[in-house]
């Protein structure tokens, strides 16, 4: 079922009535059927998946407090959730390497075909429930409701693509006899129409542009694909910010506030601050769950790099069981060290104070991280790494393109239809300028506490342009496939 | 009793904070009587909302349509509708006849058939296909209630049938059809919306468009924006070269996949070349084929019974013709299926007083007239059409419909028997 489907328009509605209706000690069980009726709408069978892992940690993980070996016992609840990611998300990844590499050496294996399909979020719980039993292990109290701790995994808000929530912040939410309160209403609404709105009406149109140039870079010039590379880091953070505030906006209808995901990525100065904007949640997990139990930075030199690098290359393959998101958490990992070094370098040669914290360099370091980090994107994107490559390429001779610049050699204005080809040129720049003005307004009070006529305005405005530009049918959203 | 109304009530969570954050926060109910107050406005001025033959952008259908209300067509004496079972035997007959690729969604006669039945009647005739890739009883249903009415009304309706018409697995629901999506755009079918959408999704969204004027036309409120958006950039950004359809299928095969640009689809002559090779569509029809739904059935029966109905109250004279098909495909159709299309075939037709050309059953059609398993090839589709010609021109109503005085019956299902391709294109 997705968020932006009719069912969802049918469940979501039905699920915020009886919740509200409903004694409070009924609305967690409520939660909790309606979360696997959520889950099961799409696969039944894997309704068990979810089931079985729920219970196996609510069960292993208080024997943390009881058992002297902990570190064995950790261990072990860490596996089972490991194994069974590993299983239906990198065994198929995994053989083809092996074959790959029997291949370089010229031994032929045959490798099984397993038809594993994988189950939705399971990237998603599973770290959830990797936290947990940490948290346990490090001395916190574990969950005594069955139902709670069921309904923190599979809470259907945040089900399928995050955010990634901290059992502490969550689980006590659902002790807390909450009245209702219009303001549920008419903040969560106003995040899903916000969704709703970046998800179909920026990222779905932007991802005919980004189909059509990654997977034909071949019949677009370089300046196309400099524009379409921009196009899909716009597209990736439209798709995932409006499930993200869709997410956001469905639990407030019931009450509950889960963690943010994004914080204006694209105004990062560095590497290091945008993986403290984007996708929050995982950024956090893995910084306390991978980086820190590797040693963090309370370490040389060398292993502090090498924990980033590992941690990034982790967090790549996290995002899908393939070669080129390995190979895009890798960049990121030699960009953190690069960061690192940089910073140090500066630090050593003593540039002045002055110039670093000018405005300039302020917006010159913008700049240049978000050219950076849509490199990356590339071989985020691309099927291949190979086809990464090849696109690279192409933005890396942009500058012999530029001195024989014309309007003429943009593939993108020749194509009329879909309309969202040539309107790049006008709807980029204006994505750009759009971080930061919100960064301008958000500490504005007519922003943060708009007049009641505009916030309505806004609203009915949105529920037009979303009934009006509705698809009959929409791309996936990108972190689904996590 | 305020009190003890809030004392009693501590399960009901309503009761005591309503009124205290109401005030302030009841932007989502004025947002959304204000959404429905807009559109119940703009329904009435019906800004942004296109003609039903300013499409978007064409297909096979929109093309069939534009041409239709061509001038020239006027009104046509005899309407073919139906699917590619009869779209491209008559296409490719005429692309034999005249040696030449004829670009096919723009091509809505049958020069062949009009050449045919004058030789058999002496009368000339102006024909029109309105048969479509994918055509369903409901597609032509809609065809015949909004666009054959008026001066456009055949004198005579050929429709022809198949087994696939009345039990495609593959299509979830009438509304499913490309057809489906451009022609109704020219009329309203609220009373068979039961039919039209079975599942409770298609007419939640059906109901929705109704209710919400921006949601049941977002087609042309889309188009009309994207319209003005592409007028603005016409003059920042025009386009030099702009890309064709067909190049733009190559990047994005998705997008519009049925949209027909000029010379996109051709029929093609085979008079002095060997037909194309025998294309094995069996798992195709397996598909098609792997259960008898019986309300998918009676629906679409019933669609034919009312095109029928509709026509006949209009003065048209149908004619139904059950197409043949390979015995490959009659046996993945299995034994009860073939015989439960036949008899209800042939039970409407008798039933509606309409004649019937039963090709299913009349054999004489090997296995080397067919491209594949149902679709006849331009040497198939001649000895159809001459057939069907000479039906018609032996029949009562059609000559009474077409003012021609009807010629003695002759056995009309006889093999075609040529000296040769040359001598039967004369």
């Amino acid at each position: 079922m997705l968020f932006n489907s009719l069912q969802y328009l049918v469940f979501l509605p039905t699920v915020f009535l009886l919740y509200w209706i409903l004694p409070h000690k009924a609305r967690v069980p409520l939660l909790l059927v309606a979360s696997y009726v959520f889950y099961m709408s799409w696969k039944p069978i894997y309704g068990l998946l979810i089931l079985g892992l729920t219970a196996a940690n609510f069960y292993l993980v208080p024997l943390l407090q009881k058992t002297e070996n902990k570190k064995a016992m950790i261990g072990v609840i860490v596996a089972v959730n490991l194994v069974t990611l590993a299983i239906f998300k990198y065994l198929t990844f995994a053989l083809g390497s092996v074959k790959d590499t029997l291949d370089l050496f010229h031994v032929s294996w045959r490798e099984p075909h397993l038809h594993i399909i994988l189950p939705l979020g399971i990237s998603f719980f599973v770290f959830e429930f990797i936290h947990y039993a940490v948290e346990v292990y490090r001395g916190r109290e574990p969950v005594k409701k069955f139902t709670e701790f069921a309904l923190f995994a599979s809470f259907f808000p945040t089900q399928i693509a995050g955010p990634i929530k901290r059992y502490q912040d969550f689980i006590p939410q659902l002790s807390i006899p909450a009245k209702f309160k219009w303001e549920y209403v008419d903040e969560g609404m106003q995040m899903i129409l916000m969704g709703l709105f970046k998800k179909v009406i920026i990222a779905d149109n932007l991802s005919n542009v980004v189909a059509a140039g990654f997977g034909h870079p071949g019949n677009f010039s370089s300046c196309d694909m400099w524009l379409i590379t921009y196009a899909f880091a716009f597209q990736i953070f439209f798709d995932f910010a409006g499930y993200t505030d869709i997410a956001r906006g469905s639990a407030m209808l019931f009450g509950y506030k889960v963690p943010i995901n994004f914080n204006l990525p694209y105004l990062a100065a560095n590497v290091a601050d945008f993986w403290n904007r984007w996708h929050i949640s995982l950024s956090s997990w893995l910084r306390d769950y991978l980086f820190i139990p590797l040693g963090g930075s309370r370490c040389s030199k060398i292993l502090n790099y090498r924990n980033l690098f590992i941690t990034m290359a982790l967090g790549g393959l996290w995002h899908g069981a393939a070669m080129h998101f390995l190979a895009w958490g890798a960049y990121q990992g030699v960009l953190l060290i690069a960061h690192k070094l940089y910073s140090e370098a500066l630090a050593k040669i003593g540039v002045g104070k002055d110039i670093i914290e000018s405005r300039l360099y302020h917006w010159a370091s913008i700049v240049v991280t978000f050219h950076i980090v849509c490199v990356g994107w590339v071989f985020f994107r691309a099927d291949s790494v190979a086809v990464a490559m090849q696109i690279i390429q192409k933005l890396i001779a942009v500058p012999a393109e530029l001195m024989h610049f014309s309007a003429s050699q943009l593939a993108i204005l020749q194509i009329r239809d879909p309309i969202i080809f040539p309107s790049l040129v006008l709807i980029l720049p204006l994505m750009m300028l759009s971080q930061p003005i919100i960064a301008w307004m958000n500490d504005k009070k007519f922003y943060l506490s708009p007049p009641w006529a505009l916030q309505v305005g806004v609203m009915v405005a949105l529920m037009c342009i979303l009934t009006i530009f509705s698809p009959d049918s929409s791309p996936k959203f990108i972190y689904f496939q996590f | 009793m305020q009190a003890d109304q809030l004392k009693a009530s501590s399960g009901n969570p309503y009761l005591g904070k309503l009124t205290g954050s109401f005030d302030r926060a009841n932007r989502t109910l004025a947002a959304v009587a204000i959404f429905f107050v807009l559109n119940a406005v703009w329904a009435q001025t019906k800004i942004g909302t296109l003609k039903p033959q300013d499409f978007p952008f064409y297909t096979w259908t929109g093309l069939a349509v534009e041409h239709l209300f061509k001038k020239e067509v006027g009104t046509p004496s005899v309407a073919f509708v139906g699917s590619s079972l009869v779209l491209y035997p008559v296409g490719n007959v005429d692309s034999d006849l005249v040696n030449g690729e004829i670009d096919a969604p723009r091509h809505n006669r049958s020069w062949y058939f009009e050449k045919k039945f004058k030789e058999a009647s002496g009368r000339e005739i102006r024909s029109f296909n309105f048969s479509l890739p994918g055509e369903m009883p409901s597609d032509a249903f809609l065809i015949e209630k909004f666009l054959f009415k008026g001066d456009k009304s055949p004198n005579v309706l050929v429709y022809g049938v198949g087994p696939r018409d009345f039990m495609d697995n593959l299509l979830p629901c009438p509304q499913a059809t490309d057809p489906f999506l451009w022609l109704s755009r020219f009329g309203d079918y609220n009373d068979h919306i039961a039919s039209i959408a079975p599942d409770w999704q298609t007419r939640l969204t059906y109901e929705l468009g109704r209710a919400i004027f921006t949601y049941g036309h977002r087609i042309d409120l889309s188009t009309s924006g994207a319209r003005v958006v592409a007028s603005v950039l016409d003059k920042i950004a025009p386009a030099t070269k702009p890309l064709s359809i067909a190049d733009r299928r190559q990047i994005m095969p998705e997008y519009h996949p049925f949209e027909c640009g000029v010379n996109d689809a051709m029929f093609r002559p085979y008079v002095d070349r060997p037909q194309p090779a025998f294309v094995d569509n069996v798992a195709e029809y397996k598909n098609r084929y792997r259960q008898l739904k019986w309300d998918t059935f009676l629906t679409q029966m019933k669609f034919l019974s009312e095109t029928i109905d509709i026509a006949k109250s209009r003065g048209t004279t149908v004619v139904l013709v059950s197409m043949p098909v390979t015995d490959i495909n009659r046996r993945l159709l299995g034994p009860h299926a073939a015989d439960v299309y036949n008899k209800a075939v042939h039970v409407l037709a008798s039933s509606k007083g309409v004649k019937l050309v039963d090709l299913f059953n009349a054999g004489g059609y090997e296995i080397t007239d067919f491209n594949d398993t149902v679709h006849l090839n331009s040497v198939g589709g001649r000895k159809m059409l001459t057939a069907l010609a000479q039906e018609l021109a032996s029949d009562k109503k059609v000559s009474s419909a077409l003012n021609i005085k009807p010629l003695p019956v002759v056995s009309p299902l006889e093999p075609l028997h040529l000296a040769s391709r040359k001598e039967s294109l004369l």
